[in-house]
């Protein structure tokens, strides 16, 4: 029994000393873990957080969408849309002249972009770029070559889909889309809008989860006042004329007079804003804003104003022009041939230099030169221009005679084209300078700002501009701006032709040749100023027949009715739908809209007007085909429903009538 | 020692039958408590962890259609750009010429009709109006 007794209890001081000994190891194996956690958690928390958030999540910034730039009626002249950039993480590739054999292969590379890809893969860098902005065809193949340490970015590009149009006004951008030329660079604060950010989380299972931090603010967008379809014209024009003539260059200005809205500007020559580094940069330059030319005869009308305005002439009176030539301090001034006497209005109709020296001798250098200032001259009030030309006036005091009758005829004085259209725009809208407004309006994506039409003072009174009117109507019909006279419209304008300064001295064989003048002149609409520079002819028939269709192709887009003979008017109902501005179709199909309730006729329209007149009409549209209405159900005159289906056949026709129908 | 090792063996059959057993009616509602209790405590424990994978789920699906909608607005941007091209002056005025051989219009092809809404009569004659205000003035 003893002896079972020791055994029991040899066996519990065993299993005693073993669970003490496996209760010991599990203590210090507690305090170990314990330990461990504290270190881990508590002493290298900081650490530790960091790096899982380095691993887990990061934070990206995220460009903001530059403005548009759009047109008078919204219409797109500058957009951004993502383009593809090919980028390199250097780190990473692991055989760099291979990987830049292989780009090279798909992004063309000559051997300084080659190698300059070489010393950028070489370096010991987080991030490079190897190609940015390139084409989706160009993304694709680098994208198949599935290159270890080459990526593809989406970053913004700027795009002008109208290519040169506008060009000179809008400008563009360089690869970091910071404007570097034109409105782009004037309103870059307001467009280019500011970043935002963006913390992307990855978990455990590699899945990407976002979270907007900052949204970027897209910057605003400029609501320009240019027509597309008049600046189109304007360019149209003034190439062709620049070609026929063979000049160096030229510009276009069309405003509204009453507003002092630039409606179009254009420079020739030209160049393309998507790829503005193919030009140099004297073909960029805004020659109507930053270059200065002697008006010559256009000027003529700032003297007459002066005249009339002082009452030192009246229209009728008469001054000797014989025997077309006068000399001031030795120099002589010519006119063409002599006119013998002239009436003061027949001076400016023929444009007589000779005449508007003795006007402008007889103001005296002190009048003159205060209407020189108050149509504008030698201030530059244009705000939406960049390194705008104030112009070179002389001060009155400098004047000599010879000077004074020099500047009368529009020479001693620079001015800019924009300068000389705001000045007649003064005449056409009854004496008021208005400031010239390129931008009418700032688009936010929360907030608008409109920017007002300013008046910068009265030049002349509104007598003053009825009378030059007349003597301009006059300058058209039997002047020397015969070129510019238009069927069914009066036109008012001015010829001048400038000799150019050409190795120091005026050069009878190289002329500017401008012509600037308003239409209707009985209710403008247009003032419109051609100057061509470095021709062999004259102003009359250099500029003023460009005039001519320039206003011709204006007037028919703006829909403007004619002045003289002109048709009837047509009734229409009120609150119908404006038809496209272009063309006698809608206007003259607008005569025969019946009332609601009745299907009107839309044969000879286009599908848009369909599809409105359907929409104004509760109608659902069915379209078949393309081009304008052929066909329709129901048939004009029968009796319609809301909701009842409207189906109409489309053709497009063979018509040679009118090219801009295909305008939308 | 084992019951083999005896001589004999005394079985004596015991008979719990007359016991019996009372049921405690509150020691069952208790039960019942603890019981609704656990369920509902692991219902809660439940809902809040399947709220949390939703939550997770439609945090996923979320960032999933926005990442959609951003490709979406790009492409209606890159959709805008090419019709905005295809309507520039230039282009189509090249077709025009070039390969329909169309011709600009001269001023004669093209008449531009002026078009006239009727005024809308006023719903009550002003000047009756201002008789009768003046008329009105006057009474006494």
């Amino acid at each position: 029994m003893a002896t079972n007794s020791n055994a029991a209890n040899r066996w519990r001081s065993t299993l005693r000393g073993r669970v003490m000994l496996a209760a010991g190891v599990l203590t210090l194996w507690g305090i170990a873990i314990e330990a461990r956690l504290v270190n881990l958690q508590v002493a290298r928390y900081d650490e530790f957080v960091e790096r899982a958030e380095r691993q887990q999540s990061r934070s990206i910034k995220t460009n903001p969408k530059r403005g548009e730039i759009l047109d008078r009626e919204g219409r797109v002249l500058a957009y951004s849309v993502e383009a593809d950039t090919v980028v390199a993480f250097p780190t990473d590739v692991a055989d760099p002249s291979e990987t830049v054999r292989q780009l090279c292969e798909q992004l063309g590379c000559d051997s300084d972009q080659t190698a300059l890809l070489q010393t950028r893969l070489g370096r010991d860098r987080q991030f490079a770029y190897v190609r940015r902005h390139v084409s989706v065809n160009v993304a694709k193949r680098v994208r198949d070559l599935d290159l270890k340490g080459i990526g593809l970015i989406k970053e913004d590009r700027r795009f002008y889909p109208n290519k040169e149009l506008a060009s000179h006004l809008i400008g563009y951008v360089g690869i970091d889309n910071q404007g570097l030329h034109g409105l782009e660079s004037r309103y870059d604060e307001e467009m280019k809008g500011s970043p935002g950010r963006v913390q992307i989380q990855v978990d455990a299972r590699g899945r990407t989860f976002s979270r907007v931090e900052r949204p970027p603010t897209t910057g605003m967008s400029l609501g320009l006042t240019i027509d597309k379809y008049l600046q189109h014209i304007a360019e149209r024009e003034l190439r062709a004329t620049v070609l026929e003539h063979k000049a160096a260059g030229g510009s276009v200005v069309v405003m509204d007079p009453h507003t002092g809205d630039i409606l179009a500007l254009a420079n020739e020559p030209t160049f393309n804003p998507n790829a503005f580094s193919l030009w140099q940069s004297d073909v960029r330059r805004n020659r109507a804003t930053q270059d200065v030319y002697e008006p010559g005869s256009t000027f003529k009308i700032v003297t007459a104003s002066a005249a009339l305005e002082e009452q030192v002439f009246r229209p009728d009176d008469v001054i000797d022009v014989s025997p077309g030539v006068i000399y001031f301090g030795g120099r002589p001034i010519r006119d063409i041939g002599s006119y013998g006497v002239l009436s003061f209005a027949d001076v400016i109709v023929k444009s007589s230099n000779v005449g508007a020296s003795k006007i402008g001798v007889e103001l005296g250098a002190e009048r003159l030169g205060r209407y020189v200032r108050r149509f504008g001259f030698g201030q530059a009030f244009a705000r939406d221009f960049s390194g705008q030309s104030r112009g070179i006036v002389r001060e009155v005091s400098g004047l000599t005679d010879s000077s004074l009758a020099r500047m009368s005829m529009g020479y001693s004085i620079s001015v800019t084209p924009l300068q000389m259209a705001v000045a007649m725009n003064a005449v056409a809208n009854g004496g008021e300078l208005m400031a010239p407004r390129l931008v009418a309006e700032l688009r936010g994506e929360d907030n608008s700002s409109e920017i007002p039409q300013r008046v910068i003072r009265r030049a002349i009174t509104r007598d003053t501009a009825s009378t030059l009117t007349r003597i301009m109507e006059d300058v058209v019909s039997r002047g020397t701006a015969r070129n510019a006279r238009l069927a069914g419209y009066t036109v008012a304008g001015k010829t001048g032709t400038a000799e150019k300064i050409v190795n120091g001295r005026y050069s009878d064989t190289r002329h500017i040749a401008s012509f600037v003048g308003f239409v209707p002149s009985t209710k403008p609409v247009l003032t419109i100023l051609v100057v061509v520079d470095d021709v062999a002819r004259f102003g009359g028939t250099v500029a003023a027949p460009a005039f001519k269709r320039i206003a011709e192709a204006s007037l028919r887009h703006l829909a403007i009715p004619p002045t003289v003979d002109a048709p009837p008017p047509i009734l229409v109902s009120p609150g119908f739908p404006e038809g496209p501005r272009v063309g006698p179709y809608s206007v003259a199909g607008l005569g025969s809209m019946p009332g609601p309730g009745v299907m009107p006729d839309l044969q000879g329209r286009s599908a848009r007007i369909a599809l409105a007149v359907a929409t104004d009409l509760g109608l659902s549209s069915r379209l078949n085909g393309h081009g304008f209405v052929v066909a329709q159900t129901p048939q004009p005159g029968q009796a319609i429903a809301r909701g009842q289906e409207l189906t109409v056949w489309l053709e497009r026709r063979g018509v040679a009538d009118d090219a801009s129908r295909l305008m939308p | 020692m084992s019951r083999l090792d005896l001589d004999f063996d005394v079985k004596r059959d015991i008979h719990n039958s007359p016991i019996i057993r009372e049921i405690d009616k509150s020691r069952q509602r208790e039960l019942r408590r603890s019981l609704f209790v656990g369920v509902c405590l692991v219902a809660v424990v439940l809902f809040s962890a399947w709220q949390h994978f939703q939550l997770l789920r439609h945090g996923y699906e979320i960032d999933e259609l926005e990442k959609q909608r951003t490709v979406e607005l790009e492409l209606n941007r890159q959709l805008r750009l090419e019709v905005e091209t295809l309507r520039a002056p230039g282009r189509i005025e090249r077709i025009a010429t070039d390969v329909l051989n169309l011709t600009r219009p001269s001023g004669s092809d093209a008449q531009i009709i002026e078009r006239v809404a009727p005024v809308p009569p006023p719903d009550r004659s002003v000047l009756a109006e201002r008789e009768t205000n003046v008329m009105g003035e006057h009474q006494p």
